[in-house]
């Protein structure tokens, strides 16, 4: 049923939610992000299959791209934090630089 | 079959956020956007699911490879804020109340509002370019930032 791919689709934007907000290290920043377009993309996905809405399929295709590039260039920022600073939490990078 | 399915995507992503190991939680991630283009498949939307798959899990799994290669095998040990799964779980309370709620009850009363698809083409092409001007501003984003990780390049090489 499209109602219950959308209260899991809403479930899983929210612990993608919780991730980004709790914690603190960059890669689990990362993998709540991707939750997060996850979520969207199982949005977009049932309502092609159960709505008939096929328009959103490209939207879909998109986002997956765009995740890609948005994951791409988080870790070449971690890296690059990493590189200069030592740290792999994002909160000390300001202190670490400062010193 | 359904509920199976996601209930065991919903497991994993919670798994991965829980884990100690890096390696464990990135493979419970792996294995979630897995089972979720299996999902996409089992739904007849096999390029998507396939697309899902070889794409988006292939990708950010080695992205994400790049990423335990600097963090290590353990998760760094930092404070947790306790209000955030609160604030997490009325987010969620708060969508399916109104807006999921909402939308079944439109639904009932106006079927017809399912079956205009224009609703999503009309506003199609502004999404298009938007995402475009997204993806060039991240590219040149990630040129940018090659840049700054060589700030000592020679010029005479």
């Amino acid at each position: 049923m499209f109602e219950t791919d959308m209260l899991f689709a809403i479930a899983l934007f929210s612990i993608g939610l919780f991730g980004v907000t709790s914690n603190k290290d960059f890669l689990r920043i990362f993998f709540s992000l991707e939750m997060l377009i996850n979520a969207v993309i199982l949005m977009l996905a049932s309502s092609a299959h159960y709505l008939g809405l096929s328009q959103n399929l490209p939207l879909a295709y998109m986002l997956i791209i765009l995740a890609t590039l948005e994951a791409g260039v988080g870790i070449l920022i971690f890296a690059a934090a990493n590189k200069f600073t030592h740290s792999v939490v994002p909160d000390e990078i300001d202190h670490e630089g400062s010193k | 079959m359904n509920i199976v399915i996601l209930t065991i995507v919903l497991a994993l992503a919670i798994a991965s956020l829980n884990l100690k190991k890096s390696i464990a939680a990135l493979i419970s991630f792996a294995l979630m956007m897995l089972v979720l283009g299996i999902y996409y498949i089992s739904l007849d939307e096999k390029l998507l699911g396939l697309f899902q798959i070889f794409v988006y899990t292939g990708g950010i799994g080695v992205l994400m490879l790049f990423g335990i290669t600097l963090i290590g095998v353990e998760f760094p040990i930092t404070k947790k804020n306790p209000w955030t799964a609160f604030i997490s779980f009325l987010f969620f309370v708060l969508v399916v109340v109104f807006g999921l709620k909402n939308h079944i009850l439109l639904v009932a009363h106006h079927p017809e509002i399912v079956e205009s698809k224009e609703l999503f083409a009309n506003s199609y092409s502004d999404f298009v370019i938007i995402f475009a001007l997204i993806g060039s501003s991240l590219l040149y984003a990630t040129i940018k930032m090659i840049n700054v990780l060589n700030p000592k390049r020679k010029k005479n090489v």
